[in-house]
């Protein structure tokens, strides 16, 4: 376990094993092309890191850049480019292009998301929502065992954030995924500002629907800032990743804690990114409610993976 | 609604600007329109993929300013949606594009400015590849040496124009530009090789024949036949001075005799 508290003098270099193992409880962030060459420079003192592994699949200096990273901190890939969700086959060369990056990178989790992007072959950019029907959940679980196989590990299917439902959904989203876990043996990635994103657009409540999920599947946090916007007079929060995380979302984090026990955690910000420092004040924030919460209900399955 | 494949048919074409009220019929109001929550799906396909294209293109958009190349851009989006999640290879018909849209008809350089973009941002993410052994060719029969055929570092790519492109590209890289003369869009046209070197992807000028050359053998011509693509350009070219030069460059990651 790491102790609490990210923010401190550089760490020296390699104070990681190259070697697949267990993430630490502890809080790393999402590494973005902004801060890539500071982070290399400065080698902060963080337990691990996360990046989209699209952006890693050609040659140059960005795999370059992520290899020098992943030689001194664990790395977890988190995918936005796999169409769990989409009717149809899986994109065989995308798939074939994760898993080169994954056998280069060796890396500590990988995770994708409860969405679709891709349809008639065109890919939208975007984690669009599914309905929540038996159908759904047949496709999903097909695309994430394919998943699994072709990686030879075992992924994480992140909740997504939405806007809104649709009319013929059978399923509460956390039992959708509950049932997806039970399937195909994935694990769950929580998104705890998804959860109250969707939570307050779609009249649910979060907290029950934290207690819904299957605490021992949850190998991974999320956190992130949202925005609030008016839409013809009615509040809609928008998960943009662009600020702090959220007061009533450190509260509901908390909870989760609570609930799935001490779990590697994540802050994730995507637009006006800040200075690397706010992303570390974020993380030993996390840190310090992960350091009072109960040891781990469920270790995070890594294969061929020993104690941290 | 019936299945999955019709519902996300619908929503795809909610999402790049075509009818909505397919999707729009499927989704709960819950106090707000269906089609303003799907304007908020759409919203971040369009936006966040006309920044993609921001990204590759930065000199077109600072050419036609950010407000014209954002409707070009999404105009683009719509017809031409990305068809993998690898967003730095999205825009490759963008040049022609903008070369066919008829709101950039009077700025005629254009496309091949985006052509120039697109190859060096092409060249910054192409596959690593180490390059060939020039000991390699010693040993070769004399009689082979007009088979050559190679290829070439995928970071390597060649661009002809008409236009001055390298000095438009050159003119936008100055933020006040005052520094900076006024690119005579007379001047002639040029022939250019793009490459990655180290981390950043670089542009030469190269003359008519040795482009001539290196681009017949870049599309798999023999030795022989890029040769004489060179002196169809200039009739005095040195064959054997200009494969020392790229072999010195390293251009090539392997060779064959053409049978």
């Amino acid at each position: 376990m790491t102790p609490g508290g990210g923010l401190g003098p550089p760490a020296p270099p390699s104070p990681i094993p190259h070697a697949p193992g267990p993430l630490p409880a502890a809080c790393g962030i999402g590494l973005r092309a902004p801060h890539v060459a500071e982070f290399l420079a400065s080698r902060p003192a963080l337990p691990w890191v996360e990046v989209h592994p699209e952006n890693y699949m050609g040659g140059g200096p960005a795999i370059a850049q992520l290899e020098a990273v992943r030689r001194s901190y664990p790395v977890s890939l988190h995918g936005v480019g796999l169409s769990l969700g989409s009717d149809g086959a899986l994109d065989a060369r995308h798939l074939a292009r994760l898993r080169a990056l994954a056998d280069r990178i060796e890396p500590c989790l990988v995770s994708e998301h409860l969405s679709w992007s891709v349809v008639g072959g065109a890919y939208l950019n975007h984690l669009l929502p599914l309905p929540y029907t038996e159908e759904t959940l047949a496709v999903v679980a097909e695309h994430v065992g394919r998943t699994q196989d072709a990686l030879g590990r075992r992924i994480l299917v992140e909740n997504p954030s939405s806007y809104l439902r649709f009319r013929h959904s059978t399923i509460a989203e956390p039992e959708l995924l509950a049932a997806l876990v039970e399937r195909t043996g994935c694990g769950l990635l929580c998104d705890v500002n998804n959860v109250f994103v969707t939570a307050h657009n779609l009249g649910l409540d979060p907290v029950d629907y934290l207690d819904a999920l299957p605490a021992g599947a949850v190998g991974e946090i999320h956190l992130a800032g949202h925005a609030a916007n008016d839409a013809d007079g009615h509040v809609i929060l928008i998960d943009d990743h662009g600020s702090p995380v959220a007061p009533p979302v450190w509260a509901l984090y908390a909870h989760a804690l609570a609930r799935f026990g001490a779990v590697p955690t994540l802050i994730e910000w995507d637009i006006d990114i800040p200075e690397l420092g706010v992303l570390m004040a974020e993380a030993a924030a996390a840190d310090r409610l992960i350091a009072a919460a109960p040891a781990i209900a469920v270790a995070t399955e890594v294969r061929d993976g020993h104690a941290a | 609604m019936g299945t999955l494949r019709e519902l996300q048919a619908a929503i795809g074409s909610a999402m790049l600007g075509g009818d909505a009220g397919a999707a729009a019929r499927e989704i709960e109001p819950d106090g707000l329109a269906p089609d303003a929550r799907l304007e908020i799906y759409r919203h971040h396909v369009l936006t966040t993929l006309t920044s993609a294209l921001e990204a590759t293109f930065p000199v077109i958009c600072r050419l036609v300013d950010r407000r014209f190349f954002a409707y070009a851009a999404d105009t683009f989006v719509r017809a031409h949606p990305p068809t993998g999640p690898c967003l730095f290879e999205y825009g490759d018909s963008f040049p022609d594009f903008l070369a066919a849209f008829p709101p950039c008809r009077d700025l005629a350089y254009l496309p091949d400015v985006a052509r120039l973009e697109w190859a060096m941002s092409a060249a910054l993410h192409a596959p690593d590849a180490d390059a060939m052994d020039p000991a390699s060719l010693t040993d070769l029969a004399a009689e082979d040496m007009r088979r050559l055929t190679f290829a070439v570092d995928p970071s390597v790519s060649f661009l002809d124009s008409p236009w001055p492109v390298d000095r438009i590209w050159r003119a936008t890289q100055d933020e006040d530009g005052a520094s900076n003369d006024p690119v005579d869009l007379a001047s002639g046209g040029v022939w250019l090789e793009v490459r990655r070197a180290g981390d950043v992807a670089t542009v030469r000028s190269l003359a008519a024949a040795d482009h001539a050359l290196r681009t017949a053998l870049a599309r798999g011509g023999t030795l022989e036949d890029a040769a004489a693509a060179a002196r169809g350009v200039d009739p005095h070219f040195d064959l054997t001075a200009a494969l020392h030069s790229m072999l010195d460059e390293r251009i090539f990651t392997s060779f064959a005799v053409s049978t």
